[in-house]
């Protein structure tokens, strides 16, 4: 299940990258970052995953599709093929990197289960990170009134 | 210290509500009532005798019942809030007038406040993970006041901003995720100790890059800037004030700081790479504000080269280089928030930006000119102006560190960014009045005044310098005092 969710992320972040409609690629941005929450999920790692979906697959993309939808132009622009040329050569070169990390470090690496934030999500949440509720209350805030200011009438 | 963030996060709930009530009016006193409270609250709580790294631990408590909430306070951190607050507290007032010509003045205000209190969540903060949440925040924010005018070239600088920060947050998480596989900790001082046990010289190195690139990115260190002039150009020329004031030094240099000095020892790696990027700054920033006609690009392209000074005397990496990279970077603040400023009240007045169709508006704004004249020559680093003894520091410390070279071209750089200021102050200033801004007048009450402000502490902290060094400057250094390079 894992890896069938990990291939879907890759297809969605290369399609993310090659798709010429932003506001495609915007949306496949988003089912990868969804895609990395159920991996969370999946892996037990709930708080990261609650984080990913409120704050990249919620937030930012919201940001990144109203702000396409904004900017939309009737003239069509010519795109760059850089894009074409060098992701592939910085794809293999981070999944080498990755390798290498992984190869390097996962010997050393305890299991996350075994550190401090050992508990179920709300023990944790409510009573070892309740300082990041006024940090999300602060992104969502942000989030908010960044949204408002891209909806809001010129000079109202 | 809790009020730090709870204050602004309340005012920014409330600020739309009140914009029901008064569009005007409201907004711009709660926002000023706001940050006033916080700058005098940030210089009652500062202490120089709190030398150790976050010695003043707050548990906030709700109804006498612990809330699991620490917030950590030393004299390193005590002096970013009162930065933040105090230029904060100045855009605010100059906003009341200038923020008229943008409209949505309630929004704006909400936005200013949620970055004030994400600023300072994260310098409370001693925890990895509490700093990136801020930082996005802050970021996120940003965006909107990036995108404020909704203008084409506006929203595009915004959407370079969010994609680059995107990228810098990915590398920034990165780094965080290794060391607390590794550690099993995400506080600062946690991580510290497992890493003295621990002392994998890898995960340092990797971790190292994964951070100088992520915050580099968020300073806009050279060869990671390329977001800042797109952004500054468009945006509210407060928006550049804050960010070159306090977003980059805060959400970059801040927590490179505390990383390379509390959590992981200075090496003479760290050193030479951030000696590197900053030198590289400096040179490719001035070089490049050289030819600029738009006054708030070159603005951001002197920004780079100003923060490379920073960067180059945190990389000396001796007492005497991060007592000059602090100082200068708490007087780059206020001068180059004054300098956006004054762009502002150009722009404002002329409705132009660039500067060949500008000149002779001396005698028909002489506040702007004034305050303008005192911003760029303390930029340039001309006596007695704060810039001149936080330059002279940062040249003190290479030249005791033998670095020679990079004293000469600090030194150099700094007659060329004199020389290119002083062109520009000329093409905005003197000569022939263009017939078309015959009517210009001088920047309303609320923007002289907060030009002013910023323009009369450039010139006290110059005349004051040993005062501030001593008492504020000395005693924020000692924090990182304990990991400096011997």
């Amino acid at each position: 299940m894992t890896i069938f969710i990990l291939i879907l992320l890759i297809i969605f972040s290369i399609l993310a990258v090659f798709l010429r409609d932003l506001l495609k690629a915007a949306l496949s941005l988003a089912a990868a970052s969804i895609c990395l929450t159920i991996i969370f999920f999946l892996l037990h790692a709930f708080y990261a995953g609650v984080f990913e979906i409120s704050v990249v697959a919620g937030l930012i993309i919201v940001l990144f599709v109203t702000t396409i939808s904004l900017t939309r132009s009737e003239t069509p622009v010519k795109e760059s093929l850089m894009a074409y040329f060098f992701f592939p050569i910085f794809f293999i070169l981070i999944i080498g990197v990755d390798l290498m990390i992984y190869k390097r470090f996962s010997m050393g690496i305890p299991s996350v289960t075994g550190t401090i934030f050992h508990g179920n999500f709300g023990d944790v949440f409510w009573g070892k990170r309740s300082f990041d509720l006024i940090g999300q209350v602060c992104i969502i805030f942000a989030g908010v009134f960044s949204v408002l200011t891209l909806f809001r009438r010129k000079n109202e | 210290m809790f009020i730090f963030i709870v204050f602004p996060l309340v005012g920014a709930g409330i600020m739309p509500l009140l914009g029901k009530l008064s569009k005007k009016k409201w907004p711009d006193i709660l926002s000023a009532m706001v940050l006033l409270i916080l700058l005098v609250c940030s210089v009652v709580i500062f202490s120089p005798s709190l030398k150790e790294p976050w010695q003043y631990i707050q548990n906030v408590h709700f109804l006498n019942e612990p809330v699991h909430i620490n917030l950590a306070l030393d004299s390193f951190n005590g002096l970013f809030l009162i930065l933040i607050s105090f230029i904060s507290f100045t855009i605010s007032l100059f906003s009341i007038d200038y923020m008229e010509i943008y409209g949505s003045k309630q929004i704006y205000y909400a936005l200013l406040l949620v970055i004030v209190a994400a600023l300072n969540g994260l310098v409370l903060s001693k925890d990895l993970f509490g700093i990136y949440i801020f930082l996005e925040s802050a970021a996120i924010a940003s965006f909107g006041l990036v995108a404020f005018s909704l203008e084409a070239e506006a929203l595009e600088g915004a959407y370079k901003y969010l994609l680059l920060s995107v990228i810098a947050s990915g590398f920034i998480l990165l780094g965080i995720v290794l060391l607390f596989a590794i550690t099993g900790s995400l506080s600062l001082d946690g991580v510290k100790k497992v890493m003295e046990i621990v002392n994998n010289k890898s995960v340092i190195t990797l971790c190292s890059i994964l951070f100088i690139v992520g915050f580099g990115l968020k300073t806009a260190l050279v060869p990671f800037h390329s977001w800042m002039p797109d952004a500054y150009t468009k945006a509210p020329a407060t928006f550049p004030a804050i960010s070159s004031g306090l977003i980059i030094k805060i959400t970059g240099i801040y927590v490179l700081a505390r990383i390379f000095f509390n959590m992981f020892q200075i090496n003479a790696g760290v050193s030479s790479a951030l000696l590197f990027l900053g030198m590289f700054s400096i040179i490719v920033g001035t070089f490049l504000a050289l030819g600029q006609k738009d006054i708030k690009r070159m603005l951001a392209y002197s920004s780079i080269s100003q923060v490379g000074y920073i960067i180059a005397g945190f990389g000396v990496g001796t007492a005497l280089g991060v007592i000059a990279a602090i100082f200068q970077l708490f007087n780059h603040s206020i001068f180059k928030s004054l300098l956006f400023l004054n762009a502002g009240s150009l722009e404002k007045s002329t409705g132009t930006q660039s500067l060949d169709e500008m000149g002779g508006l001396e005698k028909k704004m002489p506040v702007t000119a004034t305050t303008n004249a005192v911003g760029l020559l303390s930029t340039a680093g001309v006596p007695p102006l704060n810039g001149f003894w936080s330059k002279l520091l940062i040249i003190m410390a290479l030249l005791q560190a033998k670095l020679y070279i990079y004293a000469i071209i600090a030194i150099f750089m700094s007659v060329l960014t004199l020389w290119y200021f002083l062109i520009v102050h000329r093409q905005a200033f003197f000569g022939k009045l263009n017939e078309k801004w015959s009517s210009v007048r001088e920047a309303p009450f609320w923007m002289s005044l907060s030009m002013i402000i910023l323009a009369l502490a450039c010139f006290v902290i110059g005349i004051a310098f040993y005062i501030v060094l001593k008492r504020f400057i000395i005693p924020a250094s000692v924090p990182l005092a304990g990991f400096i390079m011997k």
